[in-house]
């Protein structure tokens, strides 16, 4: 699949994509404002008004391009390393149980039944009340604790996600004739599983990870929202949650980060489809 | 000659919710190094599920297997899995009915067929290049090397059947079990395949089973036909002697369902009335009484033991055809 053979909303979508990785890796040499320090002679300066601050400021004086491009990096971080660790536990999991049946299987999908039973924001605020709180509340908790704590709740929401994909795909793959004859000619029940059924369930995982992709952005700004997200820090998120007030007076900076989310989102999702149709189909596209 | 594959009081029941299933039901079969035999039956006779139980390839949890099954003098039925694998694909083989489910479509032909000659013969990426290109000579595709570079879906079915026999051939095993391998193809593409099939037999020195439900396939490619019904063998004999004095009457009514060329086109093809007996449960007479033309009192009660007459010809049936009753 050629770039110039994508849609035109896909092709939005990777150049989307691009500037939201141009700002993960780039954005803090980027000459910008400090994103915490505001700028007292500068607050609620509306959409395009001022040269300094492009996309203006929130009620507080914070210049919100900068915030939108600092935050970039914790909440791409934050979504790709919980949907990737998830991702490899899940279907790692889903794939031998799937694969295995039996007992195994009952064990495996009963417990991504009981994961999947527990909302991702509760089990999100629960980890973090838990995990990332002191009991002394005039000792402060190390953001990177919290970042940690966050994706490790992320993590465990999309495991049972992912597993039961893969589960589900290597079902309906693995009674495929060709395991079979793949046994038949002796091959190892390591060497089908790898050979054989990983290339078939793949495609499946790929599209439904972008997708989780979308979905873990949104979970980490509602748990920033809440206020357990990464909320002395800098990211899209807490952006949300920091001008959540402030909705009368300066609409602007609640509108901005929630574009610049909404637009990652959807661009994941789209990709993610794109990606499905693709590999999906090598069999029986005439 | 010599016994390469011997089944005796061969069972295979599978537990489903109505109870016990016998798929399979006490089959002693004897096949000999170099022989071709033909297990012909209708749909649900136990044909495949036969084939695949001789090989150990059933094993889910809900199928049960007793009898003896000796391959090449080593009792699989009490082997361990291991050695059960270390005999397929180097000593026994299967080629699968349809060639559409059978190859991985997400991979290319060459990989696939090195997989075997790789894993079981532990070739080097070099070597195992060379021999799939050979073995897709020996199975007549033209452009061999091209044809290892395409995926499935790039491969018409009879070249993708072909593919199934170069790959179930790569490790040279001495028995190749053939699962219906035309039935999923076109008539004329089946012609070539069976003829590939039979002379491949000769070149390699394999024995080979051919299941199938058509009668006219095996006719002209086995030494040997054995006739299942509900499970059982019903009839045993040399192709030529089995054409010739048919013995039971399910044979016959088989070999008259087969649609004729100087049948009148607008007439009704013969069809076997009836159905099979139910598989979950056990009746006390002949499986075919049911169905049978020649049905006598004697059938409904007391199940046919299978004789065999001088010449090897086995059948199962109290009155049977050709003979004085």
């Amino acid at each position: 699949m050629k770039f110039k053979q994508l849609g035109i909303f896909s092709k939005a979508s990777v150049i989307w994509l691009c500037l939201v990785i141009f700002m993960v890796v780039f954005g803090q040499w980027i000459p910008l404002p400090q994103p915490t320090n505001f700028d007292i002679d500068a607050m609620g300066v509306g959409l395009f008004d001022s040269l300094k601050h492009p996309l203006g400021t929130d009620s507080n004086g914070y210049d919100l391009l900068s915030n939108v491009i600092l935050g970039a990096r914790p909440s791409m971080l934050i979504s790709l390393i919980s949907v990737g660790i998830g991702g490899l536990i899940g279907s790692t999991l889903g794939i031998i149980s799937a694969y295995k049946r039996g007992k195994l299987d009952y064990v495996v999908n009963t417990l991504f039944n009981i994961v999947l039973s527990v909302p991702a924001l509760v089990l999100g605020l629960a980890l973090v009340a838990v995990l990332a709180t002191n009991p002394d509340p005039n000792i402060e908790v190390p953001t990177s604790r919290r970042v940690v704590v966050i994706i490790l709740s992320l993590t465990i929401v999309i495991i049972p996600v992912l597993g039961r994909i893969a589960r589900g795909a290597t079902l309906s793959w693995s009674n495929r004739e060709f395991v079979v004859a793949a046994r038949s000619m002796g091959m190892k029940d390591s060497q089908i599983i790898m050979k054989h059924i990983v290339p078939n369930v793949l495609p499946a995982i790929y599209a439904v990870a972008f997708l989780a992709i979308g979905v873990v952005i949104v979970v980490e700004g509602s748990l920033s929202l809440l206020g357990v997200g990464i909320v002395d820090g800098v990211s899209w998120g807490s952006m949300i949650a920091r001008v959540r007030g402030d909705l009368e007076y300066a609409p602007h900076s609640m509108i901005v980060p929630v574009v610049v989310l909404a637009l990652t989102v959807i661009a994941c999702n789209q990709l993610g489809d794109v990606l499905r149709s693709q590999l999906d189909s090598r069999e029986g596209r005439l | 000659m010599s016994s390469l594959l011997s089944l005796s009081n061969l069972r295979i029941t599978f537990d489903t919710p109505r109870g016990q299933l016998a798929a399979v039901r006490g089959v002693d079969l004897e096949i000999l190094a170099g022989e071709s035999l033909g297990v012909v039956g209708e749909s649900g006779s136990g044909k495949t599920v036969l084939s695949r139980a001789s090989m150990g390839l059933l094993t889910m949890s809900t199928a049960h297997r007793s009898g003896t099954v000796v391959f090449d003098g080593q009792d699989l039925s009490t082997a361990s899995r291991e050695a059960v694998r270390d005999t397929w694909g180097t000593g026994m083989a299967m080629i699968f009915q349809d060639p559409m489910t059978a190859l991985n479509p997400v991979r290319r032909i060459g990989s696939q067929l090195a997989e075997g000659l790789r894993v079981r013969l532990g070739m080097s990426k070099k070597e195992a290049k060379k021999r799939s290109i050979e073995l897709l000579q020996l199975v007549r595709i033209p452009d061999p090397e091209k044809a290892l570079r395409k995926f499935p879906n790039q491969l018409s079915g009879g070249m993708r059947q072909r593919v199934m026999i170069a790959i179930a051939l790569a490790c040279n095993p001495k028995l190749l079990f053939a699962d219906e391998p035309t039935t999923a193809l076109d008539v004329t593409v089946q012609a070539q395949i069976l003829q590939l099939l039979s002379d491949l037999r000769k070149e390699l020195h394999m024995s080979m089973v051919l299941v199938t439900h058509d009668l006219g396939v095996v006719a002209g490619h086995t030494d040997k036909i054995a006739v299942m019904y509900a499970g059982e063998v019903v009839e045993y004999a040399e192709t030529k002697e089995l054409f010739t004095n048919v013995r039971m009457p399910y044979t016959e009514a088989l070999l008259n369902s087969i649609p004729r060329l100087d049948q009148k086109s607008s007439g009704r093809m013969a069809v076997i009335e009836g159905r099979l007996p139910d598989p979950t449960q056990q009746e006390p007479g002949c499986a075919f009484a049911s169905r049978c033309p020649y049905v006598q009192e004697k059938c409904q009660v007391e199940h046919p033991e299978l004789q065999k007459a001088d010449n090897g010809h086995e059948f199962r049936c109290h009155f049977p055809l050709g003979v004085a009753r």
